[in-house]
């Protein structure tokens, strides 16, 4: 049956046919190696080129007793300026579950939002569900600027 | 001898004529390949429904493949669990369309399970003599919820730590044994690295052996009883 169908189709037809499927084919081996080896080929790690591997904040933004969420390595991270002579930076996601810590300004401290982790200034923990203190970066004060570095 | 014919299509090329030639002398690949795909006759009471069954399959050969490509850059562990997989669908090229297809396809190949058993269920294909492949049938259902159940918690997200909450609370409800289920699959009494690696081991390996092996007597039973007539 499908054989005599097919003689009655002519040969150029066929001919199309063949390199129209060919074709499709083709596309479809490339559809799927070019993502794959993509996918497999080991990438260099950039840092999102977005990230910063240092930042520098104007200490007015900062006022004495108060805190100040930046965005540092790419992630969410706390400047605290307790007193005159002290600046400290955390990174602000708890270690818990990952949620971005809140700042606490009536009891200086961080609260976790999620399951009511607590850190002190320095990221320690204070109470909660967290296992871990907060990951902490190099301040100083600078003239005029709080820079924050990697530890 | 020097011209070759699968169904419809004939290769007149001499080189490739040569080299199936000497793969199916040792092989017999062609008497298969005839059997099973170019002179099979499939029979005419097949619809759109009796599809659902292949579907499922080539849905599960797809999750095997692209799961495959996910454990190449997945880190089984509580810390790295979340950032693997941000760094999947962010930074490697074509993670999130791999990641894609195997999320989508883990929901799709419930659906189309759904559909095939509905369709065996109603046309009575389960009855006498297929009742055990019908079960067999169930088995790999609940094969396929538990790799998804055991596949939500591995990106380590609030919702996959809830979900799984939930999901080993439930079974503590049964008297006597319902405590030490929980505490198996937890690998503990609380969800962390231990439930992970657990769910990762169950996801990855255990389950999808498991699930391969059940299809291939599932297969196995069709082709020696054949598919089943309509009523
Ligand atoms: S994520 Fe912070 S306490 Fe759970």
């Amino acid at each position: 049956m499908t054989t005599e169908i097919l003689e009655a189709v002519s040969n150029a037809r066929r001919r199309f046919l063949s390199a129209v499927l060919a074709l499709f084919s083709l596309i479809s081996v490339i559809g799927v190696v070019y993502p794959v080896g993509l996918f497999l080929w080991p990438h260099r790690k950039k840092v999102g080129g977005v990230a910063v591997r240092s930042i520098k904040i104007s200490i007015l933004e900062v006022p004495i007793g108060e805190a100040k969420f930046v965005r540092f390595l790419n992630k969410a991270a706390v400047i605290i300026h307790p007193n005159e002579q002290e600046v400290l930076a955390l990174s602000a996601i708890c270690t818990h579950l990952g949620c971005v810590v809140k700042w606490n300004g009536g009891k200086k401290e961080l609260d976790c939002p999620c399951h009511g982790g607590r850190f002190d200034i320095r990221g320690n923990v204070l109470s909660g569900p967290p296992p871990a203190p907060l990951a902490s970066y190099k301040a100083r004060v600078e003239d005029e600027y709080i820079v924050i570095e990697e530890a | 001898m020097s011209s070759l014919r699968f169904g419809p299509v004939e290769i007149k090329n001499r080189l490739a004529v040569k080299a199936f030639k000497a793969i199916d002398d040792r092989f017999g690949v062609k008497e298969i390949l005839d059997d099973e795909v170019f002179e099979k006759i499939a029979p005419s009471h097949l619809n759109f429904w009796s599809c659902f069954g292949g579907i499922s399959f080539f849905l599960f050969i797809s999750q095997v493949v692209t799961g495959m490509l996910l454990m190449i850059y997945y880190q089984p562990s509580v810390s790295q669990a979340h950032s693997s997989v941000a760094m999947i669908m962010n930074e490697v090229p074509f993670g999130w369309l791999i990641r894609g297809i195997h999320v989508w396809g883990s929901s799709l190949m419930l659906i189309t399970i759904g559909v095939h058993m509905a369709k065996i269920y109603i046309s009575g294909i389960y009855k006498a003599p297929r009742e055990l492949n019908w079960v067999i049938g169930v088995c790999l259902f609940l094969m396929t919820l538990n790799l998804s159940f055991t596949g939500y918690l591995l990106p380590w997200t609030q919702l996959s730590y809830w979900a799984t909450v939930v999901g080993t609370e439930t079974p503590s409800a049964i008297p006597v044994v319902g405590e030490y289920i929980r505490f198996v699959l937890r690998g503990g009494e609380e969800i962390g690295q231990m439930t992970l690696t657990r769910f990762f081991a169950i996801h990855v390996i255990i389950l999808p052996f498991v699930t391969a092996g059940l299809i291939t007597l599932h297969l196995m039973q069709i082709r020696r009883q054949g598919i089943s007539g309509p009523l």
